[in-house]
């Protein structure tokens, strides 16, 4: 676009030529009233209220739609503007109910803000307002179109962005009512963000329906770590309560749009399950204490049961992958300081000999131009949203996408899919890399040359070598198959030869930021499933739930119980499966309470401060951690803030895993594989105390999928149940294997 | 829900649009349905037509509430629509949709209780040189007096 | 009378193609796919007949096929505005039935101008009979080789189908109209881009009036020249008046443009009953009403009509007699556009709603003393600031009624009931 010069209300700006005008007046700071315009949704140029006078025009034009020329000459101030304005605003008004005194939107209001400066202070309107029926379109959203002035924001946001239009406007003139299609609801992954587009208070929290004045709330940025992504937020408080979480803004990250799992999950710290006052067990009783009395029952019994007497490789520490960085860092510093290698966060995976290897390579902003993506065992737009929609950006610019999975999902763009069993997908993999190399007249490696390239392998792999710039994503379905390490090696392998890109979704939350910190064993130690058939001692666990966070549910509930085996459990929450395995309970501090640091797709290093205190006793996990350290006299642990933690590890030198060994396929699975997946809202602790994401049509998901010839062979009909899990005949499942999504505990837990 | 028939139809107005159009068919295909169920379309009806030419369900029912010609509640077999603007105003059609009105018994918007024929009052339908008029069906009555709105009203069936 | 598209209306089977050809009719086509005219050629033509939109805009037609882009690359669409509803206008609706060949023609000698080689013809939906006419003629046309893909090896391609609206005037303006064949609610378009550039399915496309169309055969026929002379400067040719209302002979008239408004009234069978001429809408209900006075001053061309203090429009006469109550006239018109507004823009959803309820209760013998200054505030908030000209079209009546004939709107406030009817 040219450079070009134009006039706005006597100052010379530059512009690009044919760039709307809103974009240059919002560029230069020069206020241009607005309702309908977003900058990330089409233009609908419907409210009128940017409405300026453009010499030489007879009619005044909206400025999001005017694409300026060199030369215009703009007034946004004039007479003619502002009667347009005032005109505009004055309708936008007669049908207004100005209930602002209960509105939920109040003091946030883009009606109430614009109409203070273009409104008049009488109406002229007599004639009897309308009202439209409340209508429930689920427990995330509250409307009440009452409010509505119909600038389609959410519409638009649902076709373009969300990639389902489930808002639309009905009827037409005054009767137009924006509207979801009678009454299923909205059900996208992303349709909070309804609530932040809406420019009134026809489109708010449910959850935080009559709370506060949003004036009365604290706003603090922070970041999201329910995935890979870590959305920038505005966590919003009130007497040390978070009680809004809303979208902020990075373009490098979320753009300005969350997931509904990143607003909502923060009604999950005012569970009445969180664990509140350190408590010991004393013969087998449960006894809430003082933290001293704690921590000290903590350091007599790990001295007692392993340091004592040298046992230090009998003692484990496993995490979730939902602790922050800092918190890696300081417990493996802490369990190294004490010579034990037994370390480990990755706990849903079945066999780590298979664990998966692979780099992340693209950033998501460079997803948005690549020209092919081919996606492998991923339900992407649940399970990763954000990278989703860069992905379905990419889509409509043109991309193609493949997608190979188990099961046909729903993805909101247009994908090519194939559903594939686990048991072939290395197969297939393999047969792409065969295909390529023999395109490429490359020698063919031993493990490939029994190897033959199916019909999908071929097109795959043509795929990728038209592409310009591809990228292979490898998503959490495979962490689990028999094949997994080969699998991440073949698409390492294929993605090099193409030069395409990788990206690693296989694991989520904080993940990343536990490999920073070493979070896992070197070679002297053992990973999570080995110290669970180990004769261990002693486990040193932050916040672990293991009916859902273990592949391995019930063993590891057997292994934590064993008599003699002395546990120090970190939570956020109680349950009745932690009080019977743990002999000391130390309450910490949940995501928005503690400060920290989440590491990304894109390896950014992203920290954050606490936004409110953890109540009552609870406390950081890393301050435990340290006082922990201190009282077991090690050296090392004088912080006084995670920031001096963050500093210490940026020091440190991540671990190299053996990235390089040759590449040798596992045998594939001969049986009917299981792969089981937490309902996007139960996917860590927080989520599943979040109640209305648990109450929404994705939390309440809870099926074991299979084809009709899968379910013949397990002797399974609809109305049974695989797992605990009501049992789902569909023709869109691979033979040989069952897809779970559940809210329930992993694998039957307890069973 | 779409009988053979109707998709049959449908897919006439389907072929006369560009490929990967079909939702341009989306308002005769409305009609087509709603023709065979009474006159009326439901949430179910519309959800079908959008299925069936592959767009979202919102989409179709905002085409259908905002065309006129769509019906939502129950309506006779015959509708009588009756235009009430201008040039039918200044030749009489209010004391003439009166006349209607007395002679059936039912206010515009109203079905007659044998289920027959249902009033309705509408904006111009462009046949202003033969004022006053109104349409039922695919046909349009012209230079309307008392006594032909009877004849025709008794001979609908 | 009747020289143009209304010229075999005395003929049997007026519609037929036989009669059609009969009077020359699709001469023009022939020699197009003999390849006897360059779109240089046809588009001079036009210039020269001085023809000018007949839906309303009055824009001079050669000029506006010579804006699309016609040697762009990829499909580009060719339209047929046949959503007539502006109350008092009925001529298409007669065109499609008594001459729908000459719409047919019409369309294809632009396709070939604009290297359209699809064309829609976008009908009403309550124009069942001239949509069955014009379904007729196609296939009439297409078994006469005369439509189709590579006609006779022409390498000229034109294929034409007719789409069905159903009940909404909005679709009369023309990206609503595109909107509405894509599928959509008729919700207009915001300009930029103009549909020359981004069109149907976001092609190139050119949108004409049926009477616009159906007058090109002709103009090919007889010479620019000949159409021009029919009528006078700066209005070209003939013009269909569809004459409504209190009139002996309500008819659509083709006739010469220029003549003088008496001589119409004359043609319609005088008043009727011999009542006095009370107001005159010239063109359609949305361009402003005038008074008896201005009216047979007036001569029936675009300049006359806007000397008088109105618009040609679409040609639609509405004769008012002294027996008229024009606060009843003006809320059955404020009424119209409150029902038809699409609701997409804020100041023609919301103001027509409030134009249509104050006039309603005025009518109701609730009127106030400001309710006249409250309608001229809140037609001009609507006037220049809505996405189309529906704003305008609803505004333009309320000013002009209270312009002309503001004393019955104050006798109906004070008296709470009609200055004429009592």
């Amino acid at each position: 676009m040219a450079d070009i010069k134009i006039e706005i209300d006597g100052q010379i700006v530059n512009a690009k030529a044919g760039e709307t005008l809103i974009a240059v007046t919002d560029r230069e700071g020069i206020s241009v009233p607005r309702f309908c315009y977003h900058k990330k949704l089409s233009t609908s140029a419907s409210c009128r209220m940017c409405l300026v006078d453009i010499e030489g025009v007879p009619k005044p034009q909206t400025s999001c739609s005017t694409p300026v020329s060199d030369g215009m000459k703009i007034h946004t101030q004039n007479d003619k503007a502002k009667a347009s304005q005032k005109a505009v605003m004055e309708f936008l008004l007669i049908n207004h109910p100005l209930d602002c005194p209960i509105c939920d939107q109040g003091g946030e209001c883009e009606l109430q803000d614009v109409a203070v400066e273009y409104g008049s202070d009488v109406s002229r309107f007599s004639e009897g307002k309308r009202v439209i029926a409340a209508s429930d379109i689920g427990p995330l959203i509250q409307t009440d179109m009452t409010r509505c002035i119909h600038c389609t924001r959410c519409v638009r946001f649902g076709s373009e962005i969300a990639g389902m239009m489930e808002m639309g406007g009905t009827g037409r003139g005054e009767d137009l009512k924006i509207e979801p299609f009678l009454a299923q609801g909205i059900t996208s992954e992303l349709s909070g963000n309804m609530i932040d587009v809406c420019p009134v208070g026809a489109l708010t929290s449910k959850p935080f329906r009559y709370e506060l004045r949003s004036w009365q709330m604290a706003s603090v940025d922070s970041i999201a770590r329910h995935d890979l992504t870590g959305s920038n937020i505005y966590a919003q408080t009130y007497k040390g309560q978070v009680k809004r979480v809303v979208s902020g803004d990075n373009e490098a990250v979320n753009e300005t749009w969350i997931s509904d799992r990143d607003r909502f999950s923060y009604e999950g710290l005012a569970h009445e399950n969180r664990l509140l006052a350190p408590q010991i067990k004393v013969s087998g009783q449960w006894k809430e204490v003082e933290w001293d009395v704690a921590l000290d029952f903590a350091v007599k019994g790990l001295n007692k049961h392993v340091l004592n007497n040298r046992k230090a490789h009998q003692l484990g520490g496993l995490a979730s992958n939902t602790a922050t960085t800092e918190e890696f860092y300081l417990m493996q510093k802490l369990l190294r300081e004490l010579g034990c290698e037994n370390l480990d966060y990755r706990l849903n995976i079945n066999n780590l000999e298979q664990a998966i290897e692979l780099a992340s390579n693209i950033k998501l902003e460079e997803l948005e131009s690549i020209d092919y993506a081919l996606v492998i065992g991923s339900n992407l737009r649940l399970e990763q949203p954000m990278i989703n929609h860069r992905l379905r950006k990419a889509q409509l610019a043109g991309a193609q996408i493949s997608a190979v999975n188990v099961k046909a999902f729903d993805y909101n763009f247009k994908t090519n899919h194939s559903t594939v069993a686990p048991q072939e997908i290395a197969t297939l993999l393999a047969g792409i890399l065969k295909c390529i190399l023999e395109k490429q007249s490359i020698e063919l490696p031993a493990y490939l040359a029994h190897v033959s390239s199916g019909e999908l392998s071929l097109e795959l792999a043509d795929k990728l070598l038209n592409a310009e710039s591809s990228v292979i994503v490898l998503g959490e379905h495979i962490v689990n198959n028999a094949q997994a390490a080969g699998i991440a090696q073949l698409v390492t392998e294929i993605a090099k030869r193409v030069k395409g890109a990788t990206l690693n979704v296989s694991m989520t939350a904080n993940a990343l930021g536990a490999q920073h910190a070493n979070f896992v064993p070197t070679s002297s130690g053992m990973n999570a499933n080995e110290m669970l058939k180990a004769d261990m001692r002693a486990f040193l666990l932050l916040d672990v739930y293991p009916e859902y966070d273990f592949h391995h549910a019930s063993s590891a509930i057997e292994a934590l119980s064993k008599e003699d085996v002395f546990v120090v459990s970190i939570n956020s929450f109680n349950n009745d499966v932690i009080a019977k395995y743990a002999d000391v309970l130390l309450p910490m501090a949940a995501m928005y309470e503690t400060s920290g640091s989440h590491i990304n797709i894109n390896h950014d290093i992203q920290s954050f401060k606490a936004v409110v205190q953890a109540p009552e006793e609870a406390k950081p996990a890393w301050k435990i951690l340290k006082v922990l350290a201190d009282l077991l006299e090690l050296p090392g642990f004088h912080y006084e803030n995670s920031t001096q933690i963050s500093g210490e590890l940026a020091h440190q030198s991540v671990h190299e895993h053996n990235q390089n060994s040759a590449l040798a396929l596992n045998a594939k699975s001969t049986k009917i594989e299981t792969i089981w997946m937490h309902s996007a809202y139960h996917s860590d602790v927080l989520l599943r105390h979040a109640k209305s994401l648990s109450m929404s049509k994705i939390g309440q998901t809870n099926i074991a999928s299979m084809s009709a010839s899968t379910a013949k062979e397990l002797s399974l009909k609809e109305g049974d149940y695989y797992l605990g899990v009501p049992v789902d005949i569909t023709s869109d499942m691979a033979d040989g294997c069952v897809f779970v999504s559940s809210n329930q505990a992993t694998m039957g837990g307890l069973q | 829900m779409i009988s053979d028939n109707a998709k049959k139809q449908i897919d006439t107005w389907i072929a006369k649009y560009p490929e990967g159009r079909q939702s341009s068919a989306v308002m005769e295909a409305l009609k087509i349905v709603q023709a065979e169920n009474e006159n009326q379309l439901s949430h179910d009806t519309i959800q079908a037509v959008a299925d069936y030419l592959n767009m979202p369900g919102i989409a179709a029912a905002e085409v259908a509430t905002f065309y006129e010609n769509y019906n939502h509640q129950p309506v006779g077999k015959h509708i009588i629509r009756f235009c009430h603007n201008i040039s039918c105003m200044l030749n009489g059609s209010d004391d003439l949709i009166a006349h209607l009105e007395t002679k059936l018994g039912v206010k515009t918007g109203e079905v007659t209780k044998d289920g027959l024929i249902s009033v309705k009052k509408v904006e111009c339908l462009g046949a202003c040189v033969g004022a006053p008029m109104f349409q039922i069906g695919d046909q349009y009555y012209e230079n309307l007096t008392t006594d032909k709105i009877d004849d025709i009203v008794d001979g609908l069936k | 009378m009747n020289e143009v598209c209304f010229k075999n209306l005395d003929k049997d089977q007026c519609w037929s193609l036989e009669t059609y050809e009969a009077s020359g009719g699709y001469s023009t086509w022939r020699k197009i796919l003999k390849g006897e005219y360059t779109p240089d050629e046809i588009i001079n033509e036009l210039k020269i007949s001085g023809l000018r939109g007949r839906g309303g805009a009055g824009f001079p037609t050669g000029l506006k096929w010579s804006f699309m882009p016609r040697n762009a690359e990829g499909q580009k669409y060719i339209v047929c505005n046949s959503d007539e509803g502006e109350p008092g206008t009925c001529k298409d609706r007669d065109i499609l039935r008594f001459n729908p060949h000459a719409v047919i023609e019409g369309m294809a000698i632009g396709g070939y101008v604009m290297d359209a080689t699809v064309g829609y013809n976008y009908i009403r939906g309550e124009f069942m009979e001239p949509f069955k006419r014009f379904e007729g003629a196609l296939k009439e046309a297409y078994a006469a080789g005369l439509l189709g893909k590579n006609i006779n090896g022409s390498e000229v391609s034109f294929d034409l189908y007719s789409h069905l609206g159903a009940g909404a005037y909005i679709c009369g303006e023309e990206t609503a109209l595109l909107e509405s064949i894509e599928g959509k609610k008729g919700q207009p378009r915001f300009k930029p881009p103009f549909p020359a550039n981004v069109g149907l399915f976001g092609k190139p496309t050119t949108i004409n009036n049926t009477e616009s169309f159906a007058s090109v055969p002709d103009i090919m026929q007889n010479g620019g020249q000949w159409f021009a002379d029919l009528g006078v400067e700066n209005s070209g040719g003939t013009k269909l008046f569809s004459v409504s209302g209190h009139v002996n002979n309500p008819a659509n008239f083709e006739v010469s443009m220029g003549m003088p408004f008496s001589e119409l009234l004359e043609l319609a069978g005088g008043m009727r009953n011999g009542a006095k001429l009370k107001a005159v809408i010239p063109g359609g209900s949305s361009t402003p009403v005038l008074t008896a006075e201005a009216a047979m001053a007036m001569t029936m061309d675009y300049d006359g009509i806007d000397k008088a203090g109105s618009m040609l429009g679409a040609g639609s006469v509405i004769i008012m007699d002294d027996s008229t109550c024009m606060v009843e006239a003006l809320t059955r018109l404020a009424h119209f556009y409150y029902d038809e507004s699409c609701g997409q823009c804020t100041p023609c959803r919301e103001g027509t709603g409030w134009l249509y309820r104050v006039l309603k209760r005025i009518m109701d013998g609730q009127g106030k003393a400001d309710d006249i200054d409250l309608l001229l505030g809140v037609q001009e908030k609507i006037m220049g600031n809505t996405i189309c000209a529906l704003g305008d079209a609803a505004a333009m009546p309320v000013e002009s009624f209270l312009r002309n004939f503001r004393e019955e709107f104050e006798y109906y406030i004070e008296h709470k009931k009609s200055m004429v009817k009592g």
